[in-house]
């Protein structure tokens, strides 16, 4: 019964959709804005990469309140798991030599990817929250290959805060230096094409790279501790 | 089957969205619905960047000096993407631990028994 | 002159600083709140003279619209944006010494954020923003509601999770199909391009942002999970979700209804719509045992009767929506705080344990008539003012049907008086006192 309501609601959904998109044809150049951020973004803001600039210049908003809602995840995962009884552990065997000794040589690699691909967001494909999933997936291969590490939970937390308010901090000094507006680009935009350009685009990476590290790491401490 | 090779992309993301749907309003194990919730926002992040696709353009990075302007796709969806994916995996995080605690109170995933609530 | 993005962002960044305040001391944490919504308290009210002048239009980045984002602070929104400070700031000071159990840091840092998030749906003038604010909003919802860790609360908690992604998920949908037609996200350039919202390239994507927001906003059949929500969470947090949360989501329907669609046609369905979840809402409450659920239903109740004013599409009409939105919150946040307080001495949230207790807590007694008083409509309160405004301006239109529907609506209000003055009854008369009994 429930299956021959849902697939009529279903119908109805489709047959909407494929009217509405009629007025989108795929693959045709529709855009007006999206023609302006590809012509004039190296300009007015520095970077290489246009995907950057947009994220966290033209719309930075957005991306303060993305940084928001991970933020915000972390902290409701705590809480939600924070009063769990555990039901007697499990017996867990260990690791081989090998797997522990793989998995401590790989941990520094990886990082060392993540924090490239963090560092170089105006310049290649990449940025802050890729950059930090990469190294929360470092983290992750220490938790499931060498039992009994932890990350430290107070060193984590105060990344976390702190790459937060770099970023409000930053809007905060354009809203009084520069052009008086929340966000504005008022740091030198150097040369283009190197890694010391785009003026306050670098900087807002670096902190979301480590903020969204850290808390993504928090999120699997949290998960693994309690299962 | 011109039509289907154009529209291919289409296709595809509505299908997802379409197979999310079903999982989430037909299926009642916890696990599963929220599979179907991550199938779901996949679907509709596919369709978001199926819309700034142009014919032949390649991705929007001046990495070569004299790269053309002409032949690059659509920035903007990119950037909505990379913020509805972070939200998706926020709501599927939460959604697991929840789903950890009501296990522990209920002993069971299966959501036709977990109605306690009533009028 | 005071930049509205303060409103934002300051809230932001003390919830940003909290868990770091938290390592020095413990104690000054649950003070932080408090401060944050004084502060956006006397910024709105500063910003009214001049936003009641002229429109501000912020800039962030520096960027014109379309190019960047921008913030529209009209009147509509500096009001609300005044309302949530207000709200937030009351309920704030409660919760110093409500919330005992659990982890306290957390509650202030998921508060700090839900408040945050609805002052950015109000002043926002970009619909992708709009999206991820309104996100904010509901995920720290979700989080709220399932802070006391009992059964009820994670069970709805998780109804609640699964019907407001898949919400969220048709907004963005409906958002990206808008995208694809007119190349832009700012709500003015879309408003100056839609001619006729009768084709159905323009209808589809109304109907699946209304049902996204609608699951928040409370709408008819959309809003299933909020008597299992409301009841579960703690009563501060009730307090908001009731007071502030439906408010806000409406607020965004109302928005683009209005705004970017100007669709007068669908407004007629509307009508009917809201004096459905009215009565329903209304009839549905008669019968709660459990004092917090019948609170959520007459929340349904009265987002019905705040539907049906706004969509009378007259000037009486939308500030007589406006006006029962600030009755409604101020009298249903008194409600859920007296009734937690109630809650909290008895032990139990069944109404039949409250009998007698008028005698014990005369102070609090007295508190909940006053927001029974103003929520039912009896005069001096402004519930009176509000639902006066909304009956007068649905009769000057003149129309036969409109006059039908207020009688529905007087019969609604009979039935919400009906239930209420039954637990004041049992609140100052019945019986003996259970308290004593008890010891």
């Amino acid at each position: 019964m429930r299956k021959i309501i849902s697939i009529i609601l279903l119908a109805i959904i489709f047959i909407g959709i494929i009217l509405t998109l009629c007025k989108i044809p795929f693959g045709i150049h529709k855009t007006k804005v999206g023609q302006y951020y590809i012509d004039k973004g190296r300009e007015e803001t520095g970077a290489v990469n246009i995907v950057t600039s947009v994220v966290v210049n033209y719309r930075g908003f957005d991306t303060l309140g993305e940084v928001t809602i991970l933020f915000l995840v972390a902290i409701g995962l705590g809480a939600v798991l924070s009063n769990f009884k555990e039901k007697g552990k499990r017996k867990i065997e260990p690791a081989s030599l090998i797997l522990q000794t793989g998995c401590r040589f790989l941990f520094p690699l990886i990082l060392l990817f993540g924090a490239y691909i963090f560092i170089h967001g105006h310049l290649t494909p990449g940025g802050g929250f890729q950059g930090g999933a990469i190294i929360a997936s470092a983290f992750l291969l220490i938790y499931l290959g060498c039992h009994g590490k932890k990350i430290n939970e107070v060193a984590s937390k105060t990344t976390e805060s702190i790459g937060g308010l770099v970023f409000i901090v930053i809007g905060l000094i354009g809203l009084t230096v520069g052009g008086h507006y929340f966000l504005s680009n008022f740091m030198p935009k150097g040369q283009i094409n190197t890694l010391f350009s785009a003026g306050i685009i670098p900087i807002i990476y670096i902190a979301i790279g480590f903020k969204v590290g850290s808390e993504l790491a928090g999120v699997i401490d949290n998960l693994m501790e309690k299962s | 089957m011109d039509f289907l090779s154009n529209n291919i992309y289409y296709i595809g993301a509505f299908g997802l969205i379409f197979i999310g749907l079903f999982i989430i309003l037909v299926k009642h194990n916890l696990i599963k619905v929220i599979i179907g919730i991550s199938i779901l926002d996949t679907g509709v992040n596919l369709f978001l960047i199926a819309v700034g696709y142009i014919n032949k353009g390649t991705a929007p990075i001046f990495s070569k000096p004299g790269l053309d302007a002409k032949n690059m796709v659509d920035p903007v969806p990119q950037a909505l993407v990379l913020t509805a994916i972070v939200i998706g995996v926020a709501i599927l995080a939460l959604a697991l631990s929840l789903a950890i605690r009501l296990y522990q109170h209920y002993g069971t995933l299966d959501l036709r028994k977990i109605k306690e609530q009533r009028w | 002159m005071v930049n509205p993005v303060l409103l934002i962002v300051v809230p932001l960044a003390l919830a940003f600083a909290l868990p770091l305040v938290g390592l020095i001391s413990k104690k000054i944490i649950k003070y932080i709140p408090v401060l944050a919504f004084l502060f956006n308290f006397i910024i709105s009210l500063l910003l009214i003279p001049k936003v009641l002048h002229q429109t501000i239009i912020v800039k962030i980045g520096g960027f014109l619209p379309p190019i960047g984002i921008n913030l529209f602070v009209g009147p509509v929104g500096i009001l609300f944006s005044t309302l949530i400070a207000l709200a937030g700031l009351l309920v704030s000071i409660y919760a110093l010494t409500y919330i005992k159990g659990g982890s306290k840091e957390k509650y202030h840092i998921l508060y700090l954020l839900l408040l945050t998030g609805a002052t950015g749906v109000v002043l926002t003038g970009d619909m992708f923003n709009l999206f991820v604010f309104f996100e904010i909003l509901c995920i720290s919802s979700y989080a709220l509601v399932s802070f006391l860790g009992n059964k009820a609360g994670i069970e709805s908690s998780i109804k609640y999770l699964i019907q407001g992604s898949v919400g969220s998920s048709l907004l963005l949908l409906g958002i990206g199909l808008l995208y694809g037609q007119f190349g832009t996200l700012n709500m003015a350039d879309i408003a100056n391009q839609i001619h006729s919202s009768n084709s159905p390239s323009i209808f589809v994507p109304m109907v699946l942002m209304i049902t996204g927001l609608g699951v928040e906003a409370a709408i008819f059949p959309l809003n299933a999970w909020l008597p299992d929500a409301h009841s579960s969470a703690p009563s501060s947090i009730s307090a908001i979700l009731s007071g502030i949360a439906i408010e806000v989501g409406l607020y965004a329907v109302i928005r683009i209804i209005f705004t970017i669609f100007n669709a007068s046609s669908f407004l007629m369905f509307f009508i009917f719509l809201g004096v459905l979840t009215l009565l329903i809402g209304e009839m549905s409450a008669f019968s709660q045992k459990n004092i917090k659920r019948m609170l959520a239903y007459s929340s349904i109740g009265q987002i019905g009767l705040i539907m049906f004013a706004v969509s009378l599409n007259t000037q009486y009409g939308v500030s007589a929506g406006l006006f029962q939105m600030v009755s409604h919150t101020l009298g249903k946040g008194l409600l859920f705080l007296t009734v937690g307080f109630m809650i909290y001495k008895t032990g139990s949230m069944e109404i039949s344990s409250f009998e007698g207790i008028g005698k014990k807590m005369p102070l609090t007694s007295l508190l909940f008539t006053i927001g029974v008083f103003s929520i039912v409509g009896l005069p001096p309160f402004i519930g009176f003012a509000s639902k006066f405004m909304i009956i007068r301006a649905a009769l000057v239109t003149g129309e036969l049907l409109f006059t039908i529907l207020i009688g529905l609506i007087l019969l609604g209000t009979v039935i919400e008086g009906a239930y209420f003055f039954n637990v004041i009854q049992s609140i100052y008369f019945k019986g003996d006192n259970e308290i004593g009994n008890k010891k």
